[in-house]
């Protein structure tokens, strides 16, 4: 930056702190956004619902106990967990997974250390390499990537350090390099979601499915579980359209207002997230239908959704459970006192619909 | 004799491309919507037209910004920044009323092109490189203000969304009223021409006594200042504020728009009619698409065959 230019220029040096001063005033200064009765913070919610396993620790499956894996035994409280995190706790189901993570933690006295790798992969290896270096014991990891964590595995496993992952998988072997997985199984939940489906429609119609992001396993194992489903329980419910909202509700807005004005004989909308799924309750509000005209059946179990339910414009949800903190802990309490415990264990994911939308409310996330 | 025909051909070739250069667009707009009036069930009804025109007005609203940009032989990549700063801005502010919430997303945006114009015409800084630092910083900004997603309840936000004068929705009337007034300065007024002047060579401009810097920031603050406006619609037509997703991508929409339209990335020229045009040709293949049930990997290499079409035509130009 030339100096004489600056002096020469100096309203414009006046313009830019003008807008600087403008800029902070709006950031910090004297917000007042719209009032927000009736919903709580999700962290005061969080505990209203534990978690129920699926595949119990020492269900079918193969297991994985401390011998096998290498290490030491140890009481977990008095131990170090380090938690890492792989998106920001920007949308409802983060935010509930760090929050049971860290009250989990608070309910058994166990000294938690946490990172987040806001969405960078590179970010995410450092955290974990941190948290060892900082003398986590224990790691509970919510993987951004399935490949890739070789330096962090080679890393843990010169410590004996026992990593169990969250919601994703990682591609390495259970019992060696990790002891075990937890997380929701997404093709259950879409044949779930097509059973609910078929309830609805009464197994007859023409159906939509708003897909999730492309290239993306949840995207496809949803779709599959809810297609196989539907061809072997109710041949009459034809899937006539197929697009993605990009799991964003916008994108499921737009694609349905083009979907119902193509296909007005639409009986079922089936979203593989909420938020596209408000998105298509969105689309059929502003074309004017009435509640139920259109039957809509969404995953996750945020609180807008199931509110939607008790509004009448959904039909269900099927809940995809954050809340791992519970089964997490219990999970490592059980192997490092030398217990056997599944390699791969399955979250229960509950469900909503009409009859429990209104009690469950406060289930949801 | 040879040489007469091939040059009677070359020329002929040159007006050809010159016609497809500014032309086509309009020409691609008109067999798209005969196509669909042929093959697509129910394409013709005015709730069709309407979801079509309010889909594409904010990428339109943006396009109109990016056009004055490109212009001057520039570009504005943190216009979806923009978006996503306006939506979170609003959401702060909706419990003093939509007016002032609305003023104040704005304004947000009109911040971010004193920012942008700053750095490009008292800095010294490429367009592409400030704005991209904009981009960044625009998206990380809004995401500290609102960090998820927000319901927005306000009455008067949802009748801008969802309400319509005589069957016309307002975002649809916003976007053309723009539209004029944006054509109108393109034309008709000095600020216009300076555009323009600063568009064909920064430095004749400068050496003409044309108050460059000036223009250059009152440039990026419209292109801000549009953005904005097309943030709080976007916010109004989905009754939430999601700065996650909001406008992202909107960068490479609204170029679009304006390349397809005729307006050569070079600067120097700005064609008004041709950005609508071109908008709305995106907007109809996508939509062309969707109504089909073809796989969406498709919308995006259709879309990538019309951009290389546009380029190509405004290169065979250039080399002219």
């Amino acid at each position: 930056m030339k100096p004489i230019a600056l002096v020469r220029h100096a309203s414009a040096r006046h313009l830019l702190a003008a807008g600087l001063v403008t800029s902070l005033a709006l950031a910090t200064g004297c917000t007042k956004s719209e009032d927000d009765s009736g919903t709580q913070s999700p962290a005061s919610r969080q505990d209203d619902a534990g978690q129920v396993v699926a595949s119990p620790g020492t269900g079918s499956g193969p297991t994985c106990a401390i011998d096998a894996y290498g290490g030491q035994k140890l009481d977990l409280r008095g131990a170090t967990v380090g938690f890492s995190q792989s998106e920001k706790e920007a949308n409802p189901f983060r935010i509930a997974e760090t929050a049971s993570i860290k009250a989990e933690a608070h309910k058994r006295g166990v000294k938690l250390l946490t990172a987040n790798a806001q969405s960078q992969f590179s970010k995410q290896i450092s955290d974990v390499q941190d948290l060892i270096a900082k003398g986590a014991n224990l790691l509970v990891v919510a993987p951004l990537n399935s490949d890739g964590w070789e330096p962090v595995l080679r890393a843990a496993a010169a410590r004996h350090i026992p990593i169990v992952t969250i919601d994703r998988k990682i591609n390495a072997t259970a019992c060696k390099d990790y002891v075990s997985f937890i997380g929701s199984d997404f093709a259950e939940q879409g044949r779930r979601a097509a059973d609910q489906m078929i309830e609805a429609t009464g197994g007859k119609g023409e159906i939509a499915i708003l897909l999730g992001a492309a290239g993306n396993n949840v995207t496809t194992e949803r779709t599959r579980g809810f297609e196989d489903r539907i061809k072997e329980k109710a041949p009459g419910l034809k899937v006539v359209f197929r697009q993605t909202g990009e799991f964003a509700r916008e994108k499921g807005q737009s694609v349905t207002e083009n979907l119902i004005q193509s296909k007005p004989g639409i009986t079922g909308i089936y979203a593989e997230n909420d938020e596209m799924g408000l998105g298509a309750v969105n689309a059929l509000k502003g074309a004017g239908k009435k509640p139920g005209d259109v039957k809509i059946v969404t995953i996750d179990g945020t609180r807008n959704a199931v509110q939607g339910i008790v509004d009448g414009w959904i039909y269900g949800v099927i809940e995809s459970n954050p809340r791992f903190g519970p089964l997490a802990f219990q999970t490592l309490d059980a192997f490092t006192k030398g217990e056997k415990v599944g390699q791969d264990i399955v979250i229960k994911d509950s469900s909503y619909a009409k009859a429990n939308a209104q009690s469950d409310l406060g289930k949801a996330y | 004799m040879t040489e007469l025909t091939l040059t009677g051909a070359s020329l002929d070739r040159a007006r050809l491309l010159r016609l497809f250069q500014d032309y086509g667009v309009y020409a691609g707009v008109v067999v798209l919507l005969l196509f669909n009036f042929a093959f697509t069930p129910h394409f013709v009804s005015a709730e069709n037209f309407r979801t079509q025109a309010v889909q594409v007005a904010p990428v339109l609203i943006v396009a109109l910004g990016m056009a004055l940009a490109i212009g001057t032989e520039g570009v504005d990549l943190s216009v979806g920044s923009v978006m996503a700063l306006s939506t979170s801005l609003l959401s702060l502010y909706l419990g003093y009323g939509p007016w002032i919430a609305a003023l104040t997303a704005v304004l947000g945006g009109v911040v971010v092109g004193v920012a942008n114009g700053a750095l490009i015409a008292f800095v010294g800084v490429q367009p592409i490189v400030a704005t991209l630092a904009l981009m960044v910083a625009g998206r990380g900004l809004a995401l500290v203000l609102l960090p998820q997603l927000k319901d927005v309840r306000d009455p008067g936000m949802a009748r801008l969304g969802s309400g319509a004068v005589l069957g016309v929705p307002y975002l649809v009337l916003i976007a053309a009223a723009l539209a004029l007034v944006v054509a109108f300065v393109v034309r008709r007024t000095t600020f216009g021409r300076q555009v323009l002047a600063i568009g064909d060579s920064r430095a004749a401009a400068r050496l003409a006594g044309l108050p460059v810097r000036r223009v250059l920031v009152v440039v990026y603050v419209c292109g801000g200042a549009l953005a904005a406006v097309a943030g709080v619609l976007a916010t109004a037509r989905l009754a939430a504020s999601d700065p996650t997703s909001l406008g992202t991508l909107m960068e490479l929409s609204a170029i679009t728009a304006v390349v397809v339209g005729g307006t050569p990335l070079s600067g120097g020229r700005v064609r008004v009619g041709g950005t609508v045009a071109g908008a709305v040709l995106i907007q109809l293949l996508t939509t062309t698409l969707i109504k089909h049930d073809l796989p969406p990997s498709w919308t995006q290499i259709a879309q990538a065959v019309v951009i290389v079409l546009a380029v190509y035509a405004a290169r065979e130009r250039g080399r002219r």
